[in-house]
């Protein structure tokens, strides 16, 4: 009788070591889907970018919630911003406070982008992921510990602008583009670097146009009477399109080296079918068909299926979003902002274009540069980049120095 | 800051020229403006709408037909015959009761068409960049001054001078032409001797839109056809028909070129400050002659 009470006991101290040893070692689960709130512009000229990055969420979504985060999903709800500061700012406020999302996800819009930043992000403690938008002060100056860039802004432009130049022989530089916040960025970076590691060029001259000018002709001829040995372009949007075509009219790529970032952008190109310009010089982050590794041919492949066209730029930087969100949640363990941002400082995921980091010391993807030449393609019928030579992400970031330097300013 | 380079003579003559070319088609819309603004007397914003949609339709068509060397010359007659067409039905349904309206409720109205025109174009075509190509003929450039100048510029230089003659012959040598005019002066006198003047006041209304839809399919080739291209030419051709006189079709001649020229040249003298130049040029002629270079009809 005795002898059985001893081998009950054991059974059930077995039984709760087994229960505790479970309990212990099982992955941490959370009770309720991840929430991710979504503000970007869905309406007017850019939706179209901001629907690319949509799909590319959308897409990493699927993959990530089929074997799920912590035991469960992630959702995703969106606003749209139609392009406007005050909408980005009271749909962000909205998604915070009613929806009571866990992290905030956006924009095209630099200014929405840095106002959410600091009105909502920072006030409000909660992490926000940019994904489109391309000022530097996102993640430079105006950076704080609650805003994250998972894209590549006019900082890297401008130093791959920069860098690509200087290996140049080029001294006479003309600059021109278009005259507001996103010109200026790129056109300040790419001297200011290209002065330090070549200080014998020289500006010779600046044109200023109006973003979206519909006549750039009278510029390009011009810039090409004052013959200088090349000329830096600073132009998004319309006037990248109007640029590209002003180029081939004017045959002017043929008489002296131009350089415009995202130039090479599939976006730009691909509309302009024939009428692309061939030899200009162009820096991008990403080509669905560069790098050619089997991710990026994977991804590719699947983003087509899904919505019908290759991915642009703003798909993969919604799609690194995605992952980045997960893995950082996985590593946090627990639905919880600040652990969430711990986790995401330093945090190195696999993606199309290889691994890739979220750099700890200002919350800044890093992510290389690709520097190519437009040529057409016979096998895609328009004009790609070609040609193209990888800046590594190190070297085209602001040094974590630089960063801090420039937020103490402030 | 540099100022301008050498002005050498062929600096100055490409500059002439690529600026005249940008005038032909500032002319070829603001004389539609104009014209509207002299036989009607409604301020139409929603001109540049009707500018968009004749790129747009250009874009559409010459898709449509291929593409090639025939779909660009069939786009360029067809697109601004529908927006001849898009006007006529808002002639008919909704301006036509709104004449004597004062200045300020047309005003608004137009604006509000013009939104509800740029939203439906949105609808329509959606909110990519879209582009047309040239046909081969007018690719590339020529030297002329020593200097690239785009066969298709050359092309609208042609054109700016054709369409100028064509509304001359029109105003000048036609019954309608006539009549138009003298209800530009004083339509009251025209309703009085028996003629019917709500018809002349669709078909100017009709023949400005379509010079809208003209100057749209013609800018089509050059730039991205695109939503927002409505506010890029509205402004510059109201100021274009107030420098040059409100309703004076001629005026809006001598108005675009004192823009497309001022402009070409800033680009070369001052190419930091490009921009304002125009604009200098509009408070000059504005201060000089308050109601502009050519004799206003209002």
């Amino acid at each position: 009788m005795k002898k059985g009470y001893i081998w009950g006991i054991i059974v059930v101290l077995v039984v709760i070591a087994a229960v505790v040893v479970y309990f212990a070692t099982r992955p941490p689960t959370i009770a309720r889907p991840i929430k991710v709130g979504i503000i970007d512009c869905y309406s007017g000229p850019a939706a179209v970018y901001g629907k690319d990055a949509l799909n590319g969420f959308k897409l990493a979504l699927e993959e990530i919630n089929k074997e799920g985060v912590l035991g469960n999903k992630i959702e995703f709800t969106t606003r749209d911003t139609k392009f406007k500061v005050d909408i980005a700012l009271n749909m962000a406020k909205e998604l915070v406070m009613r929806e009571n999302v866990d992290v905030l996800v956006g924009t095209i819009n630099s200014g929405a982008a840095l106002a959410v930043s600091d009105a909502v992000a920072k006030k409000e403690k909660v992490p926000f992921m940019v994904w489109i938008s391309k000022s530097e002060r996102i993640t430079g100056e105006k950076g704080h510990r609650y805003v994250f860039s998972t894209g590549e802004n006019t900082a890297m432009a401008g130093k791959a602008g920069g860098v690509a130049l200087s290996k140049k022989p080029y001294v006479k530089y003309w600059i021109g583009g278009d005259d507001y916040s996103y010109g200026h960025d790129i056109a300040n970076a790419a001297w200011r670097n290209l002065k330090a590691l070549k200080p014998d060029v020289e500006v010779i001259g600046k044109s200023w146009w109006k973003p979206g000018e519909p006549d750039l002709v009278p510029y390009i001829t011009a810039i090409l009477g004052a013959k200088p040995d090349a000329v830096i372009f600073c132009t998004g949007g319309r006037s990248m399109t109007n640029i590209m075509k002003a180029v081939k009219a004017t045959g002017m790529a043929e008489k002296v080296p131009i350089w415009i970032h995202s130039a090479t952008d599939h976006a730009v190109l691909k509309p302009l079918g024939a009428e692309a310009p061939e030899g200009v010089l162009g820096t991008m982050d990403y080509h669905f068909y560069y790098p050619d590794t089997a991710a990026n041919r994977e991804f590719v492949k699947k983003f087509e299926a899904a919505y019908g066209n290759p991915p642009g730029f703003p798909a993969f930087h919604g799609y690194i979003t995605a992952h980045f969100i997960a893995e950082a949640f996985k590593k946090a363990g627990a639905l919880d902002r600040e652990k969430f941002i711990d986790a995401l400082e330093g945090l190195k995921i696999a993606s199309p274009a290889g691994e890739i980091e979220m750099r700890a010391c200002d919350h800044q993807v890093v992510l290389p540069m690709y520097l190519g030449v437009t040529k057409k393609s016979p096998k895609y019928g328009f004009v790609i980049a070609t040609d193209i030579v990888t800046l590594a992400g190190d070297e085209v970031l602001p040094t974590c120095e630089e960063i801090a330097e420039a937020r103490k300013k402030k | 800051m540099e100022i301008g380079q050498a002005f050498t003579v062929s600096a100055l003559g490409s500059q002439f020229l690529v600026g005249l070319s940008r005038a032909m088609i500032l002319f070829i819309v603001s004389a539609g403006m104009s014209f509207v603004l002299g036989v009607l007397r409604v301020p139409n914003v929603a001109h540049g709408s009707l500018y968009m949609i004749g790129a747009f339709a250009a874009f559409s068509i010459s898709n449509l037909l291929g593409g090639g060397t025939a779909g660009f010359w069939l786009a360029l007659i067809l697109a601004p015959l529908v927006v001849a067409l898009v006007s006529l039905i808002a002639e008919r349904s909704l301006f036509c009761h709104l004449y004597e309206r004062e200045h300020l409720m047309l005003l608004l109205f137009t604006f509000a068409l013009m939104l509800i025109l740029g939203d439906l174009v949105k609808m329509v075509w959606g909110a990519d960049y879209r582009s047309i190509m040239a046909p081969e003929l007018l690719q590339g450039s020529v030297n002329i001054f020593d200097s690239p100048f785009p066969r298709y510029n050359l092309f609208l230089l042609i054109i700016g001078p054709l369409v100028g003659i064509g509304l001359w012959l029109f105003s000048n040598k036609t019954k309608v032409g006539k009549i138009a005019r003298a209800a530009a002066v004083d339509r009251e006198m025209v309703g009085a001797i028996g003629i019917n003047v709500s018809w002349v006041f669709a078909f100017a209304f009709v023949l400005g839109c379509f010079l809208a839809g003209l100057g749209g399919a013609l800018v089509s080739p050059t730039i991205s056809v695109t939503i927002g291209m409505d506010h890029d030419i509205i402004i510059e051709a109201f100021l274009i028909v107030t420098i040059g006189g409100l309703g004076n079709m001629w005026g809006a001649l001598v108005g675009s070129l004192i823009f497309g020229l001022t402009q070409a040249f800033g680009i070369l003298f001052w190419p930091q400050f490009a921009i304002v130049f125009p604009y200098i040029a509009v408070v000059i002629v504005l201060t000089w002659k308050p109601r502009g270079m050519l004799k206003s009809v209002w």
